[in-house]
Parts: structure tokens; C-alpha cells; sequence
């Protein structure tokens, strides 16, 4: 399309994107939000006189000056998350006041004259601190916010009678999902509605969540999502700083925006991961395994929220890609003094898969077996789906050993062995490690979420319109879901566009996160284009004095099966009026999956980790568009890197995160940290829609982790790599090594 | 400060205070919101312009350093004739932008360093230089590389020092 791979690229590339900070709207006011710079403390004051004396400031207000701004939704009334602190502060920038400027400059320098005092209390950041209770965020209340299982308990006698028994401890660290742009808000009133735009996921969750807050009619508010510059799950709810943006430009009748800022996200942005993680796996003298048990103890921020349910996904992924016969996990989710745990990429299964496929190569070390071949011998096979885990999924689909083989293939395995061994004999060479993991995915949804608004409707001028629930932030799906349309319908893609993101054009919509949108909306409009046709053969059978069965499709045509007249879309509708298809999509889960291989190289006097090579080979069923699949399974992997070894949030014994230096302390992967990459891909389709693709996108964060963890502790023939805990700094690797 | 900002060779007189980053006097005095924001400590690039050639963080240096001195966003490589830059082609081609926020800065820079023959370190140190967290990298390099040829070749007949 006029030189242009994706329909996106042409506006992104000449700077003609539209992201929220980027409209312009007349007499629009910036929100700059104080920030308690400390972790735990009693507000005893917030003043905001003074700031509103400065130049350029539109108003300034803390919670005690906005008595009816409404808590956070989807909390417990016992333990509410205030907009604007009230009175206890829980977690490091925690907003205290917030203040309105024509410009950013000015509502800064008025946000420097608000006067705040906390008290500070004692911080707790870690799980096993919150689990004691001796410091609680919520008087008189536990800190223990869910308790969860899945699975049953396994008798003691599995353990005793097995040939082998692994325990280990895991930690997966706190991350920042850091997309290049950060939250952003924009309310613009206007008469009796509201214009809401957001960098978002889930346009219809906002709508809902913003007119319950602001106790008004859903049809009053649109909310549209423009451009977005990544989100990775950060982006799907509403946020205290949306509350206090939406009521101010409500109260005041003026457009008031939010643009977070870098150094705003890092102490306030949700964080994903968080869990410290006890294991234990049993396995008979053959290596074939007969029991697992996962601990979780999830440190989930300082607020009860959905956070505090996510690491029952981590509980109910436990079982893996294995046989397991008996797997049980269960949760703890404990209040810390920090930002709530949130989804983000991979939401729970990284969590999962990453104590379970460690604890599968110590296992294999442990019974002298090779790695590969452990997993083999339990790896579920192709005719065993559907498959019910002991932890209460249903797979739908798969062939593990497909993508084991070929990953092992792919990197050359036996070489990489035989290569260790030579280096092994030499003293002055590197040590390598070979580490592999092979992880299930779950995409779609959970129950409740699995279904969509979809739609597809034919011009009068030859155009057909895809409409759905889906909002995309850098996904592609301007491009990917027309070209899906327009293959069902026999018409050219560019005569096929794109409607999502915006609750105006669209009956309803649920959104984009667990990689739900190819899965679920690219089905869904597939069944909406097959729709249309049956719509269209019956009309043109009615015009023709035909039965329906006589007519066919084909070329975005109707054709009467005899003889050679032909009626296309356009010509349709302008004889037979507006031909539109609404739907509600619903599908089930399904089950991506694959296996990914590491190899490493490692200086165990500097605690340097060198990744000679990464291979990923990931099933996601039918892959709509091969490249854009690749674009996004490549991103993810270095995003995975990061996770194994450089990011993570640190605090010092304040409870403040030590990340001052902002992007130079929280170290996102660069250019310089890429190994080589290979990408391999089975397709396994899934059974449970037409379509048969299952969720992309997020398997990097899942799979590539724990194959650099087994890397490293391969590389330094580590019998039992307790210490060898996310990310893997030169610090951890040299300690481990020693 | 009363200054004059030249970007892609526009003029543009402006009333600033002097604390004002060339970042937000591009964007909300000049209109040119095609130059990003990401982290505002010059760690991340996006905000990545040519100032008199140079690749500069916009959001490190001051409008009033400026006065006078021509600058180009990514809104001034399009050709005069509406002809993509080849750098815009390569990035389309290559698949190296998914959400495209980080995607200015990597022009700029790229676009920077353009004028002379890259070899294959020059053009790792320039994809090094900025962070984007969809792609992985690779695509950007690949782009860049895809460019620097097309350049070398003389296949770039649009191309225009900047």
C-alpha cells in the first residue's frame, strides 16, 4: 500500500502520529500530582495555598479540598485506595495533591510550593515482611490480601516414595513494563458529555469505570484512544491519577490533561511479577515426574485491586507442558509498600513457568540425565489434547516435542554440547551453558472476558468497514484485521478499514491484553465477514427469485450458481439498503506454547553473563500476519533478556525504590545487550475457534527467561542455583560462581 | 527571551523562558509534535533532533541555545516533493516500528550520521544510542543498514544533507 508495510507506518514515520500528548486542545490545563517521597507514613498536612498564589495556576487541591472525589473502583470498602491520600500514605509517590497549570512549567513550579508533612512509619516491601504482620498497611486488618490454591494437596507419601526430590526457593523480581510513553490522560467536557483520551487497552473498561465513578450516564462519556506508545498490559484500568484528572475537568468545565512523566512512572507506573516462589518436584529413577508443588507468596503493592488475584494464574499455569500426575499450587498475595502489582507481558505464566523449568534442570542434574531428555520423557504428547491439567486448565491444542525437536535443531545442540565439553577440558577458556525451557501459554482470556464486539459492514461505495473491541498499542491491527476481512470476503485489503478504540463508533468492546485480539477479534471478525456473505446470498436470492443454496460467494461477489450474472457488495447495498453485522464474539481460552534454548557465556571472575545465542520456537496456531507475529516474538525475547538480567527494582531500607538515576538505575535492554536471535515456529492451530490462531506476543517473556537462568547455572555447573536469583548482575553471577 | 527557532527551515519567533527545553518549545510553541518525549533525562533518545547537523536530546538542551540555529525534525525529512526519506522507507520495509514513539528519535539519529558512509560498528553505536521496547532492535538496525546502502549506492537521488 503505496510503499508502506503497515497501514500505520506512514503517519508514525513523518511525524504525523497523534499520541494523547500530542492534541492540541484550546485552554487545556496540565495536572502535576505531589508525591510523597516516602513509603509508608500518617499525611499530617498538604497545603496548597500557596501554590495557588503561583503564576500560571488554575487551582490546587488535596484530598481534604475534594471531599467527594470517589476512590479507586474494584477495591474493598475496608481497605480503600483514595485518589489523593486522606490520611495514610502506602506506597512511594502516592499522590498527596494534585495542581492545574496553563502549562506543565507552571503547574510544576506551583506543585514545589505545596506544603506536605508525613510522619513516617515503618516500610514493608518484601512478602515474607508483610506475611508477619508486624507492620500492617490497614490497622487492625492483615496484610494478607488473598489466599488462593489450585490443584489438591499432594500426601506426604508422593514425596517419600520418590526416587528423587528437588526443593527450591525462586524470587521473580519486580519489573517495570516501561512502554516509551507513559500514561496520559486527556478530558475535555463539552455540553453534558465528556471526551476522554487515553493511551489505553481497554476503552470500554474506562468508559464504564469513569461514569460509575463519576456517578453518570456510560452515553455521556466517549473515551477514544489514539496513537499509543506501547502499554504491555501497564494500560487497561483506571488509575488514581485518571480520577482526579476526569473530576477537576468535570468541577472546573475545562479540558485538564495528564502526561506522565519518566521519573512519575518509575515510582508510580503498576509493576508486574513479584512473587517469592518455594518449589517442590518429585520424580521416579527414570526421571518420569509424579509430583509438584508451587509455593507463591506475591508481594502486590500496597492496595487490594486485580492485582491481588493475578498470581492465581501463576497457580493455575503450574502444571506446565508436563504430565505431571499431581500438581498443586497455592497463593499468598501480601500488601507491601509499594505500587500495586499489575499485568504486565506474560501476566502471571512467567511466573509460572520460570520455577518450574529451573527446577526441571536441576532435576535432570540431579538424576544425571540430559536436560532434553528429561523433558521429553514428560513433555504431554500431541494425542493426549485436550488436556486437563491437575490445576484445572483444559488445553486445547499442542505438540511439545514438535517444538523442542526443533528448537534443539535450530540451535545446534549437540555442537553447543560438544563445544562445552572442549572448554570444559581447557582451564583458560569460558565456561558455556546451554539452557533450555519449555513453557504453555495461556491467551484469550479468562471466563467472563472471552468475548468481543465485532462487526463488519459494506458501503455503498465498494468500502467494507471492520469494526472492533480491540484498541491497539503498536499491535498493528490497522493492518492485520483488514487483511483477515478482506480475505474472508474476496475484496482487495485496501478497500477494508479498521474501526476500534473509540466507544462513539463502536456498540461495545472489551480490549486488548492477554492476548486476546488476534485470537478472539480476528475470529470473531472472521465470523462477522461469514455473516455478511449469508446476509448478502439472501438478499441477492430474494432479488434474484432464487433459493439461497443457488447463489454463491466468491471475489466479494454474490453469484447465482447457474449462469454468469454477479452482484457485488456495493450494488447490494445500494438495492437492498445498509448491510451492517453486530456481534458478540465468544471463544474459549487456548494455549499457545514452545520451547526456548539459551546458551551463555560466562566470566565467573567478573560475574559477566555473554549471550552467544537465543532460540525461540513458539506456536500460536494460525499466525494472521508471519511478520508482525515475529516483530512482536522478537521484542519480546528482549524483553525476557531484561527480565533475566538487568531489570528489577531494588529498595533501600526506607522502603524506597533505588532508582534515582531513573533510566540509568532501571536498565532496559539496548542495542548493546542483543544476542543473536533465531525465531522458529510449529503451527498447531487451536480447535476451539475457526480461525485457529492462538495469542502472539508475549511467549519471550514466558519462554526466554528461565532458558538464560539454566544457561548460567549450566555454565557454572551449579548443583543447587538458589543464588542464582533474577536479574542475574555480575554481582549475582560472581557471588553464585564463588 | 525573544528568539527565533529555524526548524526545517521554517521561522519560527518565539517568546520563551529560558529555563524552556528545545523538546517542549518544539512541540507546543512550534506545533512540530512529531519529536517524542520518553524520559526527559536524555537517557532514551525519542526526543532526538538535528541541531545544525547534529544529533541532539532535545529534552537536554534549551530552546534559547537555539536562536538562530537551523534544526530538523522528523516532520522536515519527508522531501520537499513529498517523497519519503529512504530512512522512512527502510524503518516501513524492515518492520522497524510497531508503536512508533521511540521511532522520530532513531530517524533523527539516523538521519544525522547519514552523510558519510556507515560501516557496520557506526551504524551498531547509532542503534545503541536509543531504547525502543517493542522491536528488539534488530528491524532498527536492519533499517538503517537498508538506508546507509541505499545512500552509498547513489540509489538515494532525494537525499539531502541536513
Amino acid at each position: 500500500m503505496d510503499g508502506w508495510l503497515r497501514r500505520e507506518d506512514e503517519r508514525l514515520l513523518t511525524g504525523a502520529g497523534r499520541f494523547v500528548a500530542d492534541l492540541r486542545v484550546p485552554a487545556c490545563l496540565d495536572a502535576v500530582f505531589v508525591r510523597s517521597e516516602v513509603a509508608h507514613g500518617v499525611l499530617r498536612e498538604a497545603d496548597c495555598s500557596a501554590a495557588r498564589e503561583v503564576p500560571g495556576v488554575a487551582g490546587a487541591w488535596s484530598a481534604a479540598d475534594l471531599p467527594d472525589l470517589p476512590p479507586m473502583p474494584l477495591g474493598e470498602p475496608a481497605r480503600e485506595w483514595p485518589a489523593l491520600v486522606e490520611d495514610r500514605v502506602r506506597y512511594p509517590g502516592e499522590a498527596l495533591a494534585v495542581v492545574l497549570g496553563d502549562d506543565r512549567y507552571h503547574a510544576e513550579d506551583g506543585a514545589a510550593r505545596v506544603r506536605t508533612r508525613i510522619d513516617p512509619l515503618p516500610a514493608v516491601v518484601t512478602a515474607q515482611e508483610s506475611a508477619a504482620d508486624t507492620v500492617r498497611l490497614f490497622d487492625g486488618l492483615s496484610n494478607v490480601a488473598l489466599r488462593g490454591e489450585a490443584g489438591s494437596p499432594i500426601d506426604g507419601e508422593v514425596w517419600e516414595r520418590a526416587a528423587v526430590v528437588v526443593e527450591s526457593d525462586y524470587r521473580q523480581q519486580l519489573l517495570l513494563p516501561s512502554p516509551m510513553e507513559c500514561r496520559t490522560i486527556l478530558c475535555v467536557p463539552g455540553g453534558d458529555r465528556l471526551t476522554v483520551w487515553s493511551g489505553h487497552q481497554a476503552p470500554h473498561r474506562l468508559r464504564q469505570d469513569l461514569a460509575g465513578l463519576l456517578d453518570r450516564p456510560e452515553e455521556s462519556i466517549r473515551v477514544v484512544v489514539p496513537d499509543t506508545g506501547g502499554a504491555f498490559g501497564s494500560k487497561s484500568a483506571v488509575f488514581p491519577e485518571f480520577i482526579v484528572v476526569a473530576w477537576l475537568a468535570v468541577l472546573l468545565g475545562r479540558p485538564v490533561r495528564w502526561v506522565e512523566d519518566r521519573r512519575e512512572s518509575l515510582l508510580v507506573a503498576t509493576r508486574g511479577r513479584g512473587q517469592d516462589q518455594h518449589v517442590r518436584l518429585a520424580a521416579d529413577a527414570e526421571g518420569r515426574l509424579l509430583a509438584y508443588e508451587l509455593t507463591v507468596e506475591a508481594d502486590v503493592g500496597a492496595y487490594p485491586h486485580l492485582g491481588v488475584a493475578f498470581p492465581m494464574q501463576t497457580a493455575w499455569m503450574a502444571t506446565g507442558p508436563y504430565t505431571t500426575p499431581k500438581v498443586h499450587a497455592t497463593v499468598r498475595s501480601l500488601l507491601t509498600n509499594t505500587m500495586i502489582t499489575y499485568p504486565y507481558r506474560g501476566a502471571g505464566r512467567p511466573e509460572a513457568t520460570s520455577p518450574l523449568e529451573r527446577t526441571m534442570d536441576v532435576l535432570a542434574r540431579r538424576l544425571g540425565l540430559d536436560p532434553a531428555e528429561l523433558r521429553r520423557r514428560n513433555l504431554i504428547p500431541p494425542e493426549a489434547f485436550p488436556y486437563r491439567t491437575p490445576t484445572g486448565r483444559t488445553y486445547d491444542s499442542g505438540d511439545h516435542h514438535a517444538a523442542l525437536d526443533l528448537a534443539l535443531r535450530t540451535l545446534g545442540y549437540d555442537g553447543w554440547r560438544a563445544e562445552q565439553a572442549r572448554r570444559r577440558a581447557d582451564p583458560d577458556a569460558f565456561p558455556i551453558g546451554i539452557g533450555l525451557s519449555c513453557y504453555v501459554e495461556r491467551s484469550g482470556g479468562e471466563r467472563g472476558s472471552l468475548h468481543e464486539y465485532v462487526g463488519v459492514e459494506a458501503g455503498d461505495d465498494g468500502t467494507v468497514t471492520a469494526r472492533c473491541g480491540a484498541a491497539s498499542s503498536g499491535q498493528s491491527h490497522a493492518t492485520v484485521f483488514p487483511a483477515l476481512v478482506a480475505e474472508t470476503l474476496g475484496v482487495e485489503p485496501a478497500r477494508v478499514r479498521l474501526v476500534e478504540g473509540d466507544t462513539d463508533e463502536l456498540p461495545g468492546g472489551v480490549g486488548s491484553f492477554g492476548s486476546r485480539s488476534a485470537q478472539i477479534d480476528g475470529a470473531g471478525l472472521q465470523h462477522a465477514a461469514g455473516l455478511l456473505i449469508e446476509e448478502a446470498r439472501e438478499r441477492a436470492a430474494r432479488l434474484w427469485d432464487l433459493p439461497v443454496e443457488e447463489t454463491s460467494w466468491s471475489d466479494g461477489a454474490v453469484h447465482p450458481v447457474r449462469g454468469s450474472a454477479a452482484m457485488g457488495l456495493s450494488e447490494l447495498v445500494k438495492r437492498t439498503g445498509p448491510l451492517r453485522i453486530d456481534e458478540r464474539y465468544e471463544a474459549d481460552m487456548a494455549f499457545p506454547f514452545g520451547a526456548h534454548a539459551a546458551v551463555v557465556e560466562v566470566d565467573p571472575e567478573l560475574g559477566t553473563v555473554r549471550v552467544l545465542q537465543v532460540v525461540a520456537v513458539d506456536d500460536c496456531g494460525r499466525a494472521l500476519d508471519p511478520d508482525v507475529v515475529r516483530g512482536q516474538a522478537f521484542g519480546s525475547i528482549v524483553q525476557g533478556l531484561g527480565q533475566a538480567l538487568y531489570e528489577g527494582v531494588p529498595f533501600g531500607d526506607d522502603g524506597l525504590p533505588l532508582l534515582d538515576g531513573g533510566l540509568l538505575d532501571y536498565l532496559l535492554p539496548t542495542y548493546a545487550e542483543i544476542p543473536p536471535i533465531e525465531l522458529g515456529e510449529t503451527h498447531t492451530p487451536t480447535p476451539r475457534t475457526p480461525l485457529g490462531a492462538k495469542g502472539a506476543g508475549e511467549t519471550g517473556c514466558i519462554g526466554t527467561p528461565p532458558a538464560i537462568v539454566n544457561a548460567v547455572a549450566d555454565a557454572l555447573r551449579l548443583a543447587h542455583p538458589e543464588r542464582l536469583q533474577m536479574p542475574l548482575t555480575p554481582d549475582v553471577v560472581w557471588r553464585a560462581a564463588a | 527571551m525573544r528568539i527565533t527557532l529555524t526548524v526545517n527551515d521554517a521561522a519560527y519567533p518565539l517568546e520563551v523562558e529560558p529555563r524552556r527545553v528545545l523538546a517542549d518549545a518544539l512541540r507546543d510553541d512550534c506545533g512540530l509534535t512529531g519529536t517524542h518525549l520518553g524520559c526527559e533525562q536524555g537517557v532514551c533518545g525519542a526526543c532526538t533532533v538535528l541541531v545544525d547537523g547534529e544529533a541532539v536530546r532535545s529534552c537536554l538542551m534549551l530552546a534559547v541555545q537555539c536562536d538562530g540555529v537551523p534544526i530538523r525534525t522528523v516532520e522536515g525529512l519527508t522531501g520537499p516533493d513529498g517523497q519519503p526519506h529512504p530512512l522512512q522507507r527502510a524503518f516501513s520495509a524492515e518492520r522497524g516500528l510497531q508503536c512508533g514513539f521511540c521511532t522520530p528519535g532513531f530517524l533523527m539519529l539516523a538521519a544525522g550520521a547519514l552523510d558519510h558512509d556507515l560501516s557496520e560498528n557506526e551504524v551498531a553505536d547509532l542503534v545503541r544510542s536509543n531504547l525502543c521496547r517493542c522491536t528488539g532492535y534488530e528491524p532498527i538496525r536492519r533499517a538503517i543498514t537498508r538506508a546507509a546502502h541505499a545512500h552509498q549506492n547513489g540509489q538515494d537521488g532525494r537525499h539531502r544533507s541536513v
